[in-house]
């Protein structure tokens, strides 16, 4: 018999998100309870575990084991496959690491619990309790033993699926275009650069692109995302992925020795990430970066902040949806106005043809940008072509 | 609701990779994971095919 539980702070999903939330309410002085569903932090892996680095020290994460290969760069290939490179000097934060995912979210699970974080294994919220209009905590189940979990503050770090944000009331639901259905093999005996993520654009990829990011000599993620409102058929994302395969030989070649699958969100910020007693985080709010997918560092981030407001509510004795707008404005004020401006980038880039993008590209090569943004790109596009540009005033 | 097609999820493992994408995208909330088993509401469902379109590997079919 599982006993019930009373806790200051619950985090259900030991992700990055939620471990760091998880950690950051521990240091700053509350009782913390983090529940994962699965036996195992950080496994099955559904990543294509490229990120950025620049980050890491902010949020308090010391580079580990975990860390494959660190990359000087990236590469985007145009559909005719004109190269623009992206390196560490222009791109700031945008180049870092490709990782060992299981490996990087135990770090940040032991980190967590190193700090005073109660870990539950196999341990699923089921529905949340509510008492006059608060969040109050969780019903569970640990090894399939219904429980329930009070906390003066709930927090919901369940991921791209999550069920939580529905269950408190807030309005998570993505529209198919705002969702890209992706697919990736790990292929070993392939020609990859470990010197750089890649990136091929266009309709190889509708709405998203191919990657393939390098684990080592010889051995790369190969992956796909495809927006789901441009599927038309079952299982298109594995047809596009094994199409751009086959296009090219030096991938084609390879054996492959993993397949994972999954969802990302490339929608515009959620509107509302608190109700009383109960806020979300990470790939449940809806942060991940709609232009480039990735989620680890929007993650990590507001979950520092969401970890130390919690902290702050229980300090105060007061979790009501006010107190807890402080998480609300922070982590807005941190990544709103990126994640923003990239979605509408993202709205343009799905409508590009493989012509325009071909444009794009090849306007880049040879052209020196200081710093990497979409004004200075399309500043150097309209100098090649400036019919291409025309479509983009509103980002001039 | 007029009713004729029915939902099906392969989820014992010949296709589905259990990695949640129709979970995450249905509007309804009804399709649920659990390790490896994925079940659905057919109560709830409208077969409105979203998660058709949002399965990778082609493991949801309505008909």
């Amino acid at each position: 018999m599982v006993q019930d539980l009373r806790t200051d702070v619950l985090v259900i999903g030991a992700g990055p998100a939620g471990s760091m939330t998880a950690k950051w309410a521990a240091k700053e002085g509350a009782k913390v309870v983090m529940i994962e569903k699965r036996q195992e932090v950080g496994s099955p892996v559904r990543c294509g575990e490229g990120m950025s680095k620049e980050w890491l020290t902010d949020v308090g994460i010391k580079p580990g084991k975990w860390i494959n290969v660190e990359v000087e760069g990236a590469r985007i290939f145009s559909p005719s496959e004109k190269i623009f490179e992206i390196n560490e000097k222009h791109a700031g934060n945008e180049v870092g690491y490709v990782v060992e995912r299981d490996g990087f979210d135990k770090a940040l699970a032991i980190d967590a619990a190193n700090a005073g974080v109660d870990v539950m294994l196999k341990t699923a919220a089921t529905s949340v309790l509510k008492e006059k209009g608060r969040i109050v905590g969780v019903t569970a189940k640990a090894f399939g033993e219904p429980f329930e979990i009070r906390a003066s503050v709930t927090i919901g770090a369940d991921g791209f699926e999550s069920q939580v944000g529905r269950w408190a009331g807030l309005p998570t639901n993505i529209q198919m275009r705002d969702m890209d259905t992706c697919l990736q093999y790990r292929m070993t005996g392939v020609d990859c650069d470990t010197r750089y993520c890649d990136f091929y654009l266009g309709k190889v990829a509708p709405g998203g692109y191919v990657w393939i990011f390098p684990k080592d000599e010889g051995l790369a993620n190969v992956g796909i995302g495809v927006q789901v409102s441009q599927i038309k058929t079952m299982a298109e994302a594995r047809k596009y992925l094994d199409a751009w395969i086959d296009k090219h030989p030096a991938y084609a070649k390879g054996k492959k020795i993993d397949m994972v699958g999954g969802g990302v969100s490339i929608s515009p910020p959620l509107k509302q990430t608190v109700t009383d007693g109960f806020m979300i985080v990470g790939d449940a709010a809806r942060m991940i970066d709609p232009l480039t997918g990735g989620g680890i560092a929007n993650g990590c981030i507001a979950g520092k902040i969401c970890g130390t407001v919690a902290a702050k509510a229980v300090h105060a004795g007061d979790p009501s949806k006010e107190f807890l707008q402080q998480y609300e404005k922070g982590w807005r004020a941190r990544l709103e106005e990126k994640l923003y401006r990239n979605w509408l980038a993202k709205e343009k880039l799905t409508t590009l043809s493989d012509e325009t993008f071909d444009k794009i590209v090849d306007a880049l090569q040879g052209v020196h940008l200081e710093k990497l943004n979409v004004h200075n790109i399309l500043k150097a596009v309209r100098d090649k072509y400036p019919e291409v540009t025309k479509e983009f005033e509103a980002f001039l | 609701m007029p009713d004729k097609k029915r939902l099906h999820i392969e989820s014992s493992g010949q296709l589905c990779i259990y990695c949640g994408a129709c979970v995450g995208i249905c509007p309804l909330n009804c399709i649920y994971l659990d390790e490896t088993r994925i079940t659905f509401d057919e109560k709830i469902c409208t077969r409105c095919e979203i998660c058709v379109k949002a399965c990778p590997v082609g493991a949801i079919e309505i008909g």
